[in-house]
C-alpha cells in the first residue's frame, strides 16, 4: 500500500539551517484510527487470530474478506500481517504466496506463480519446469506430503477473489480449499472481493469445501468519524523530528478542520462516497499546493479540491472543441429534444446546422461537406458520440446512425464557461426548438 | 596443493604435492586430479600436452582431457548404460563446454586410472567394460610406497556428449513444502481441543451414521477381490455427506483384512477429476500409480489398455476410485468408456468406484453404451438429517464437554433444513468455539458454548449482506438506489438507462435539498454500487447510455433504506 508522502526541503524559522521535514500520511495512523468504527477493530481481530492459529497451531482455514472498493480490505490484509509477522514463531514459520486475479487469469499462471513463490524444486532460479498438467500434480503432491505437526504452514492470499472464480472447472480453487480441508499441509486461503455476490459465483463442491466466513468491510460509521480521519490524516505523528514545525501544522489542521466551508465540502465527500481512497485523493491534492513558502493548509486549498474531485469530466473536454464541433453537439442537442433520443446520422445533423446558419447566426460561417465530416469524426474518436452496434461497415459513413453520449446538463455547463463563445450560439442552444 | 612449481620445460612439469617427500613430475599422457567445487571429489583429467602461455611463457597450462565421475553424471544418462556403475568408475568427456586448458596450479597430484576387463555393450560406441571382481582386487591392491597415497581408479569407456550447456532441468525434483522450526503447539484448553477435533480434516476411523452404505461398499468390493473379478459400482449425493471418506474408511479396513491374508492383496488407486487439468491425464495418473512408469496420455492408454485386456499370472486386483466422475466427461467420452470397459474384460481384474453428485448422472451425460457398461450397481448418499449431524458433532467431540445441548441441537437443525451438509456444521461449530473463546472477559473461564455464541455464528455465516450493505451506503449510492426504484416504478420496467435514472436522481437531490451532483460524480455513485453487485450494469464503455438492473429485490432496498 504506498504511503501518500511528501518531502520538502526548508529552513526553520527557529534553528539555524536546519533541513527540512517531511510531510507523510501514516498508513499506520489511518487503519488503527478507522476508530470508532466497532466492526473494522472486530475484523481485525478475527482475521489475526485466525492467521495465528493457522502459522503457530497449524491450523487450516479459509476466509473472505468482501467490502466495497476502496474500503480498507487489503490494507486490513496488511496490517495483520505486520502484527502477525512480528511474533517470531509465525516469522520464521509462515509461507506466503500472494496471488491477483487480474495479473493470474488463468489457472496456468497461477500455478506457475505459486510454485514459483513457494520456491519447490522444480524452479531453477525463476523458471518453472514442466507443463500444466504436471506443475498441478507435482503441487499436490508437495502439499499431500506434508501434516499439521511438522510442515511450514502456508499463506494463500488472492486478490480479485471473484476472477478465480471464473478460471475453468475452478480448478485452483477446489485444489485450495480442499487442502485446507484434508488432514495436509496446512494451508490458510484469504480471498479479497468487492462483490457482495461471490458465494453465489462458487460451484457446488467448491463452495461446500469453504469455510463459509466472510469478514464484511462496511463503512458503517458517521460523517464525525470521518472529520476525526482527516484530521488524524493530516496530523503529524509525536515521534516527528522537529517538534515545534509539528505542533504548529497540527494546530493549523485543527483550525482548518473546524472552518465552516471546509466541514461543508467534507460533507459533501462524504455524501458522495465514504471510502479512502477517494478521501485520499483530495487530501493529496490539498496536500500539492504546500510549500515552502506557504507551509500550511487553507481552506481555499481545501475548496479548491474539492471542486476538481468533483467537476465533471466530459463538460471539461467540450472546451477544447471547436465552435464547429460545439455546434454539432448543439445540434445533435436539438434532434434528441425533437426526435426523443433517436439516434441520428451526420447528414441529419448537418442540416439541422445549416437551419441555424440560414435563420440566426450571423458570426458562423457555412463550412463545406468535408470540413463537418473531419469535426463529427473528431467527435467519435472523443467518444462524445458512439455509433449504434452494429451497422459499422455496411453503410457510408455519412448515414452511419449515432448516439450522443453527453447529458443536456453537461453541454449547457460547457456552455457557460466556453471561452468566447458567440452570443447566437449560445441563444441557440437555449432555445426550446433548433 | 601445489607447493610450488619448480621448472617448467614442454615435456613435462615437476610439482611438489603437499604430504608427499619428493617433488612429482607431471608428463603428458598421465592422469591427474584437478582441484574442483568439491574437495572430496576433485576433477579427473588427463594430460594431452603441457605449455607455457602469455607474453615470455611464464604462466603454465596444460591441455587436458576432462573425465567425469559417476556422481556427475545424471541419472537418465546413467540408465543408458545398461547396468550398475562402480562408484569409483569415471567416463571419458567429450562435451564442447569445459575449457581444455587449465592452469597448473589446480592440479592437485597425479592418479592411475586402471582399464578394467573389457566386454562389448550396448552404446553403439565403443566397449564397455565390465566390471568384476578383478577391479575389487585392483582398487585395493597395495601400492608401491613411491605412490602411496595416490588414488586408484577404474576407467571406463566411451558414451555420448553428456550434459547439454543449458540449465539442467530438474530431474530430481521432490514435492516438498518446507518443514517447521518448532513443533505445533498443542491444544491448551478444553476449547482449543473441541475446536482441533471439530476440523473437518480429523476425519474419525469409523464415520457414524453411515454404518449402512459402508457395509454395502464393503460387501461389494470384498466379493470382488476374493473372486477375482471386475466391477463397477456409482456413488452420488450432494457435497458434504461422506462419500470419499466412506470409501476411504472401507480401503482402509479392506487393506487390513488383507494385511491378516484374510482376502487376497489387493492394489488400491485413487484418482480426482478436479484434480487434472484434463480428461486424458486420467489415464496418465492410473499409469503412474499401477506402474510408476511415465507416459504421455495416448501412450498411457494404449499401455493400460494392454495390460488390462492380456491374461497375465498372479495378477492383484486393483480397486479404482475416481472422484468427481462428471469432470472426465469429454465429447466422445471415451475416457469414461475406457474406465467402464476394461473391468468388463476377463482379465482385468478392475474394480471401479465413481463418485459424483448427481443421481441420474448416467442418463443425463452419458450416451449408453457408457451408461450400460457403468451398470447398475448404484447407491445413493442422502444428505444428513439433523439427529445424524447431531450425532457426528458429539461423536467428534467424544467427551469433551464443550456444547451445551440445546446449541448442538440449534446448529443441526438450522444445516438439516438448509443442505444436510456435514461440512458445514463443523465449520459452524468451531466458529462458534471461537466467538466463546474471545467473548469472555476472563480468559481462564473457559464456559461452554452457548446458544448465543451459536446465534452469532450462525448469523455470521448464514447471512447475506446487502441489506447492511445499502445501509452503510453513502447519501448518494442510497438516493441512487431510491431513483432507481423511482424509474422502474415509472417505466414498469425492471431496466432503465443510466440517463433517465440520473434525471430521477436530480429530483431526488432537490427534494433532500442537496447540491445537485454531476454526471460524472453520477456515474462513479453508480460504479460503485455496481462493483458491489448491488446494481448489475452494462459496460462502463457505455457511459451515460448503460442500462442498469437492480441485483436486490425492491423490497429489500425499501426496507434498508427505510430502517434509518
Amino acid at each position: 500500500m504506498p504511503q501518500l508522502h511528501f518531502r520538502f526541503r526548508f529552513r526553520c524559522s527557529r534553528g539555524t539551517g536546519c533541513v527540512g521535514s517531511c510531510v507523510r500520511i501514516h498508513e499506520k495512523a489511518a487503519s488503527w484510527c478507522i476508530v470508532g468504527v466497532v466492526v473494522t477493530l472486530c475484523a481485525c481481530r478475527h482475521l489475526l487470530e485466525l492467521l495465528r492459529r493457522s502459522a503457530i497451531q497449524g491450523e487450516s482455514n479459509s476466509v473472505l474478506i468482501v467490502g466495497p472498493r476502496g474500503a480498507g480490505k487489503t490494507m486490513l490484509l496488511q496490517c495483520v500481517l505486520r502484527d502477525l509477522l512480528q511474533e517470531k514463531e509465525a516469522q520464521k514459520n509462515l509461507l506466503q504466496v500472494h496471488l491477483n486475479g487480474l495479473l493470474q487469469t488463468d489457472d496456468r499462471i497461477a500455478l506457475k506463480e505459486i510454485t514459483r513463490q513457494l520456491n519447490l524444486e522444480n524452479v531453477v532460479g525463476d523458471k518453472v519446469f514442466g507443463s500444466f498438467a504436471e506443475n498441478l500434480a507435482f503441487l499436490l503432491e508437495a502439499l499431500k506430503k506434508g501434516d499439521r505437526s511438522s510442515s511450514r504452514p502456508v499463506l494463500f492470499v488472492l486478490d480479485e477473489f471473484d476472477l478465480f472464480a471464473h478460471h475453468k472447472n475452478q480448478t485452483l480453487l477446489y485444489n485450495l480449499f480442499d487442502v485446507s480441508q484434508s488432514a495436509q499441509t496446512p494451508v490458510a486461503v484469504v480471498g479479497v472481493t468487492c462483490r457482495l455476490d461471490v458465494l453465489e459465483l462458487l460451484e457446488k463442491r467448491v463452495k461446500s469445501r469453504f469455510s463459509h466466513r466472510q469478514i464484511h468491510l462496511l463503512s458503517s460509521f458517521g460523517f464525525s468519524e470521518y472529520l476525526q480521519t482527516v484530521r488524524t490524516q493530516l496530523s503529524l505523528p509525536d515521534d516527528f523530528t522537529d517538534r515545534g514545525f509539528a505542533q504548529d501544522w497540527n494546530s493549523s489542521i485543527q483550525t482548518l478542520c473546524e472552518d465552516k466551508s471546509v466541514e461543508e465540502a467534507l460533507q459533501r465527500h462524504f455524501n458522495s462516497s465514504k471510502d479512502f481512497r477517494s478521501l485520499h485523493m483530495l487530501l493529496m491534492l490539498c496536500l500539492s499546493r504546500v510549500s515552502v513558502s506557504k507551509p500550511s493548509i487553507k481552506p481555499a486549498d481545501l475548496l479548491d479540491a474539492s471542486r476538481l474531485c468533483l467537476c465533471d469530466a466530459k463538460a471539461n473536454m467540450l472546451h477544447g472543441l471547436s465552435i464547429l464541433e460545439l455546434c454539432l453537439i448543439i445540434a445533435m442537442k436539438h434532434l434528441n429534444d425533437v426526435y426523443e433520443g433517436e439516434p441520428f446520422n451526420l447528414q441529419m445533423v448537418h442540416n439541422e446546422f445549416k437551419k441555424f446558419l440560414q435563420r440566426k447566426s450571423n458570426s458562423m460561417y457555412n463550412f463545406e461537406q468535408p470540413v463537418v465530416m473531419k469535426a463529427f469524426e473528431h467527435l467519435q474518436q472523443l467518444e462524445l458520440i458512439r455509433p449504434v452496434d452494429g451497422s459499422s461497415a455496411k453503410t457510408q459513413r455519412e448515414f452511419q446512425l449515432m448516439r450522443l453520449m453527453l447529458d443536456h446538463s453537461q453541454i449547457m455547463e460547457a456552455l457557460q464557461k466556453y471561452p468566447q463563445c458567440p452570443t447566437d450560439v449560445k441563444q441557440w442552444a437555449m432555445s426550446a426548438f433548433g | 596443493m601445489i607447493d610450488s612449481v619448480c621448472s617448467l620445460c614442454v615435456s613435462s612439469l615437476v610439482i611438489s604435492v603437499e604430504g608427499l617427500p619428493r617433488p612429482t613430475i607431471i608428463i603428458p599422457e598421465q592422469h591427474i586430479l584437478i582441484e574442483g567445487d568439491d574437495e572430496d571429489n576433485p576433477y579427473v583429467a588427463k594430460v594431452i600436452r603441457l605449455f607455457g602461455d602469455g607474453e615470455f611463457g611464464e604462466q603454465m597450462k596444460a591441455v587436458v582431457q576432462w573425465f567425469v565421475r559417476v556422481s556427475e553424471v545424471p541419472l537418465s544418462k546413467l540408465k543408458l548404460l545398461g547396468r550398475e556403475p562402480h562408484p569409483q568408475e569415471i567416463f571419458h568427456y567429450q562435451g564442447r563446454i569445459c575449457d581444455d586448458e587449465v592452469n597448473v596450479e589446480s592440479i592437485l597430484r597425479p592418479v592411475q586410472v586402471t582399464v578394467a576387463c573389457v566386454h562389448p555393450k550396448v552404446l553403439g560406441h565403443k566397449m564397455c567394460t565390465n566390471i568384476t571382481t578383478d577391479v575389487k582386487s585392483i582398487k585395493f591392491k597395495n601400492i608401491d610406497s613411491w605412490m602411496s597415497g595416490h588414488h586408484l581408479l577404474t576407467m571406463l569407456l566411451l558414451f555420448q556428449q553428456i550434459m547439454p550447456g543449458t540449465p539442467r532441468t530438474p530431474h530430481q525434483a521432490t514435492p516438498s513444502i518446507p518443514c517447521r522450526s518448532l513443533p505445533t503447539r498443542q491444544p491448551a484448553n478444553i476449547l482449543e481441543e473441541a475446536r482441533a477435533r471439530l476440523h473437518v480434516s480429523s476425519v474419525p476411523e469409523s464415520l457414524p451414521c453411515r454404518e449402512q452404505e459402508f457395509q454395502d461398499i464393503y460387501s461389494f468390493v470384498e466379493s470382488k477381490i476374493i473372486d477375482g473379478t471386475g466391477g463397477c459400482m456409482y456413488i452420488s449425493g450432494v457435497p458434504g455427506t461422506g462419500k470419499t471418506a466412506t470409501v476411504h474408511e472401507v480401503m482402509r479396513c479392506l487393506q487390513h483384512a488383507a494385511d491378516v491374508d484374510e482376502i487376497p492383496t489387493f492394489h488400491f488407486i485413487e484418482i480426482n477429476g478436479m484434480k487434472m487439468t484434463d480428461p486424458h491425464q486420467a489415464y496418465v495418473q492410473i499409469l503412474q500409480n499401477l506402474t510408476g512408469q511415465k507416459a504421455t496420455p495416448d501412450h498411457a492408454a494404449a499401455l493400460l489398455d494392454k495390460r488390462f485386456n492380456n491374461p497375465a499370472p498372479r495378477k492383484q486386483t486393483t480397486v479404482l476410485l475416481v472422484d468427481e466422475l462428471d469432470l472426465l466427461w469429454t465429447r466422445k467420452q471415451n475416457v469414461m468408456y475406457n474406465l467402464f470397459d476394461w473391468p468388463t474384460q476377463r482379465h482385468a481384474r478392475l474394480v471401479v468406484l465413481t463418485i459424483a453428485n448427481t443421481m441420474d448422472l448416467p442418463e443425463r451425460i452419458m450416451i449408453n453404451r457408457v451408461a450400460s457398461r457403468l451398470g447398475l450397481t448404484r447407491m445413493s448418499f442422502q444428505p444428513y438429517s439433523f439427529k445424524q449431524l447431531q450425532q457426528i458433532i458429539m461423536s467428534r467431540l467424544n467427551k469433551v464437554k464443550a456444547f451445551e445441548e440445546d446449541a448442538l441441537q440449534l446448529v443441526s437443525r438450522k444445516v438439516a433444513a438448509l443442505s444436510g451438509d456435514a461440512r458445514r456444521c463443523l465449520d459452524i461449530c468451531r466458529r462458534a468455539t471461537e466467538i466463546c473463546e474471545h467473548s469472555t472477559t476472563n480468559p481462564s473461564a473457559t464456559g461452554l458454548v452457548g446458544m448465543s455464541h451459536v446465534m452469532e455464528a450462525l448469523n455470521e455465516m448464514f447471512s447475506s449482506a446487502y441489506i447492511t450493505a445499502i445501509k452503510c451506503a453513502s447519501m448518494q449510492e442510497q438516493l441512487f438506489l431510491r431513483a432507481v426504484i423511482a424509474e422502474f416504478r415509472r417505466l414498469g420496467l425492471e431496466e432503465a438507462t443510466f440517463q433517465q435514472v440520473f434525471v430521477q436522481h436530480q429530483a431526488l437531490c432537490r427534494l433532500e435539498g442537496l447540491q445537485p451532483i454531476s454526471v460524472s460524480e453520477g456515474l462513479a455513485v453508480c460504479q460503485r454500487l455496481g462493483a458491489c453487485r448491488l446494481l448489475l450494469l452494462e459496460p462502463s464503455r457505455l457511459g451515460v447510455l448503460q442500462r442498469v438492473r437492480l441485483n436486490v429485490s425492491q423490497d429489500d432496498v425499501l426496507y434498508a433504506l427505510k430502517a434509518d
